[in-house]
């Protein structure tokens, strides 16, 4: 076979808005300046800026109270935000790296995610944990793993993912000033690409979705580095006289089942991309949402192409771990025959 | 490339050990300083997505790996020992091939090599070697454990639950601590409350001992009294190495962002491996015969690995599913099948 | 004697650009393997980058100040031995594909 190659094409010329890296960045200085509670904390976010440059500037500008340094603790850095939260505070702290919030699972599943119900509601937990994740960028061993299904299955958490810049922006506003625990998970892999679009304020509610590319013959889902995948293979599709749609889930947590069903009831075949690995993967949640909505106006078994049920792999095998063009393509030629 | 020559020597150093064992390590500490010299021009290069250079813990490195016992003993490293793994004949190439992002873990066989692999969570580590050390202990078998971690990691609970473990269980095992100033941008005193990670071991009901990193002597009598006593059945202890990140935390990091340039220079001028001449000079271990050939050999066994694992041939995407298992689930063996049709299309 | 090209390696988790701060070799010059080519300004760091190579400095392909996308041509040289260049250099490529699909009949 002829080696496939998922590298992202180059951008012919390169937007000059804002990266995704720096529309975070602008959005936790918002949030910093007109909200004095909120708390940006997290390993090496501060002198530093994060080791994505996502918090630069900020320890500069809002002092070292505001925003810190931790020690290198992620179970601690977790708890550390759930004690800030019942004392009036609206923390912001940061996990270095996806496969670093496992050490901090047992207070993001016992504590953070359950202490408003715990406490019948009445302590507060505004937090947004901010994890860098999924893969692609041939990084070391926990540095490409994507735990969107472990976190969408823990009652008392909510959990999105943005795709581009502007959305990172307006996703950033929207998680910190809710008043529950978010898990916003940054993909690395889009981190330095531009977008053209204008930063601006979010005016949809938590857990919409978005069509980021209309089409007529199928629906494609996904979520964080995986849309600008499926917006490739929309664009291959067209050349073959195939109109795919494209959906942003964004919100992994309320996930927008009205939408997907509004979107699969128009194109009647769906196809649900994701990184993680298959078995238990959200993809199975889209996938078994859209089934109850629009059973009667499917063509098709609705499709999940996803990572394998293997551990995340290193530099080489990453671009045969994750979802190729043809894989997706594949996929959508079954949703067309059936 | 040759070897650093200090400014202020520190010729002193505060044990004994043999002329040969003095030139033997000098050879590994020189090697494992031209490595890691090839090591970042291969990220510079493209040929590694990213490396962390050991820069500057050359003698805390090779110190301790040569106290250990080779046919008994189990080191288990963070992802900055390539020179405890230079100095425990592992397969270099293997080795670096983590690097190259050929497998995540290394390319050799670690438990033959009886060092782990290569271990990217901070801290977790830490407790594998009081399991380890305990399963010697229960099967009455001589082997000792050593774990090597970070001034950052001792932070970790799971560092904080193993020295406890250990001490409860009496375990065989040296927590050797390389405390090199900082964990990524985050100095000592940000990090280690207390200002001693040696102090805790008094918490844990263990020995707990400071020595000068950047004195290989030092290090390894430390570490060998250390097994020595974890061998006779006296139980784990606590060993702070006091040493310098001399580079950046990755070749992915600038500590121009968070760092005094100065303070880097005093740490050069403390350069293990310049100090470690200046006491063979001075003794008359060696003379300039023997330097020119140390730099010779060093430098010929780099380019050797330098080369392998630039040429090395990546695994194959079945080694993706061959590993995940012993025993297979029929689910997995089907979404190989499906790869691999895809791959033949 | 044969020209190799160098292409501008992604320097650090995922980067896609750098900026050409300084030349440090002249068209015409003699590299030895190792030795510094030219100086980068990455998003997070300036890097000193070392030749891959032992031969004679060709052609640079940016001027100072300008921007390259990962995977862009950088420097070529006229090499010794072919070997010397080795490793992939990510994002270059275009990504390609193999399946065509057949439209629904409407
Ligand atoms: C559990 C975990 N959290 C965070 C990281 C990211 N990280 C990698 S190395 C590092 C600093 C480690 O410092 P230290 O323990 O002192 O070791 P050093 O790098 O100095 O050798 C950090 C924060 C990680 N690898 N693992
Ligand atoms: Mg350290």
């Amino acid at each position: 076979m002829t080696e496939l190659s998922i590298a992202e094409e180059p951008v012919p010329a390169p937007a000059r808005g804002p990266s995704m890296q720096q529309a975070i960045n602008l959005a936790l200085e918002k949030v910093l300046e007109e909200d004095p509670t909120t708390l940006v904390f997290g390993e090496d976010v501060g002198r530093l800026g994060g080791v994505f440059r996502v918090t630069d500037g900020l320890q500069r500008r809002f002092g070292a109270e505001r925003v810190f340094d931790t020690p290198l603790a992620e179970s601690g850095i977790v708890g550390l935000a759930v004690g800030l939260a019942m004392n009036g505070w609206r923390p912001i702290p940061e996990l270095q790296f996806d496969g670093f919030a496992y050490p901090a699972l047992d207070q993001i599943v016992n504590q953070m995610a359950r202490m408003h119900y715990r406490s019948r509601g009445t302590a507060p937990m505004p937090i947004t944990l901010r994890l860098p994740s999924f893969g692609g960028i041939q990084a070391p061993e926990h540095h490409g793993e994507s735990l969107e299904a472990l976190f969408a299955h823990v009652p008392g958490l909510k959990v999105c993912a943005p795709s581009d810049p502007a959305d990172a922006y307006r996703l950033l506003l929207q998680s910190v000033r809710a008043d529950d625990p978010v898990i916003y998970m940054e993909p690395k892999a889009r981190y330095w690409d531009r977008g053209p679009a204008e930063l601006a304020e979010p005016t949809e509610p938590i857990g919409s979705s978005r069509v980021v590319r209309p089409g007529r013959h199928a629906t494609l889902v996904a979520w964080g580095a995986m849309v600008h995948r499926c917006l490739q293979v929309a664009d291959l599709a067209a050349e073959d006289g195939v109109d795919l749609e494209v959906v942003d889930l964004r919100w992994l947590k309320p996930i927008d089942a009205d939408g997907l069903a509004a979107s699969v009831a128009r194109t009647r075949r769906a196809v649900v991309v994701h990184e993680a690995p298959l078995t238990a993967g959200l993809g199975a949640e889209v996938a078994a949402l859209i089934t109850e909505r629009t059973f009667g106006d499917l063509l098709a078994p609705v499709q999940r192409v996803t990572g394998f049920d293997v551990p995340y792999p290193a530099g080489p095998l990453e671009p045969q771990y994750l979802p190729t063009l043809d894989r997706v393509l594949l996929a959508v030629q079954r949703t067309l025959e059936a | 490339m040759s070897a650093p020559r200090p400014a202020d020597p520190h010729p002193e150093t505060t044990g004994t050990a043999s002329p040969a064992l003095l030139r033997d390590f000098y050879r590994t500490m020189l090697t494992a300083r031209l490595l890691d010299e090839e090591a970042v021009a291969l990220q510079r290069q493209g040929v590694f997505p990213a490396y962390v250079s050991l820069r500057g813990q050359e003698a805390a490195q090779v110190g301790s790996a040569a106290a250990l016992d080779r046919d008994h003993d189990f080191a288990f490293p963070t992802y900055r020992e390539m020179a405890v793994a230079l100095a425990l004949d592992v397969d270099m190439v293997g080795y670096l091939a983590s690097h190259r992002a050929l497998w995540h873990g290394g390319l050799y066989d670690p438990m033959r090599s009886r060092f782990a692999p290569i271990n990217a969570v901070v801290g977790g580590p830490v407790p594998h070697a009081v399991g380890w050390a305990l399963g010697e202990r229960l099967r009455g078998d001589p082997g000792c454990a050593i774990a090597y971690f970070g001034d950052g990691a001792s932070s970790e609970g799971d560092v904080h639950e193993a020295m406890n473990f250990a001490a409860v269980f009496a375990a065989p095992v040296v927590f050797f601590c390389q405390n090199n100033q900082w964990a990524l941008s985050v100095p000592n005193d940000r990090q280690v409350a207390g200002g001693s990670i040696a102090a805790r071991a008094a918490g844990y009901g263990m020995p707990g001992v400071t020595v000068d990193g950047n004195d290989v002597v030092a290090v390894h009598a430390a570490v060998r009294e250390a097994l020595e006593r974890a061998r006779s059945g006296a139980g784990p202890s606590v060993i702070e190495a006091r040493t310098y990140r001399l580079g950046p935390h990755s070749t992915s990091d600038d500590p121009g962002r968070y760092r005094d340039p100065d303070e880097e220079r005093r740490w050069r001028e403390r350069d293990p491996i310049a100090r470690l001449r200046a006491v063979l000079e001075r003794d008359g271990h060696a003379d300039t015969a023997f330097f020119e050939e140390a730099e010779r050999e060093a430098g010929e066994q780099a380019i050797r690995i330098r080369d392998g694992v630039s040429s090395a041939p990546p695994p194959g995407g079945e080694e993706m599913f061959t590993h995940v298992y012993r025993e297979p689930t029929e689910a997995l063996r089907a979404q190989q099948r499906a790869w691999r049709e895809e791959a033949e299309l | 004697m044969a020209e190799q090209t160098f292409a501008l390696p992604d320097l650090g988790e995922g980067l896609v650009e750098a900026t050409v701060l300084e030349w440090l070799v002249r068209p015409g010059e003699r590299v030895e393997r190792n030795q510094p080519l030219v100086e980068l300004e990455t998003t997070k760091s300036a890097v000193e980058i070392p030749s891959p190579c032992s031969g004679t400095v060709v052609r640079l392909h940016a001027s100072e100040e300008e921007t390259l996308r990962v995977g862009a041509a950088l420097v070529t040289f006229e090499v010794d031995s072919a070997a010397g260049i080795v490793g992939t250099v990510p994002g270059g490529e275009r990504p390609t594909r193999r399946v065509r699909l057949r439209p629904p009949a409407e």
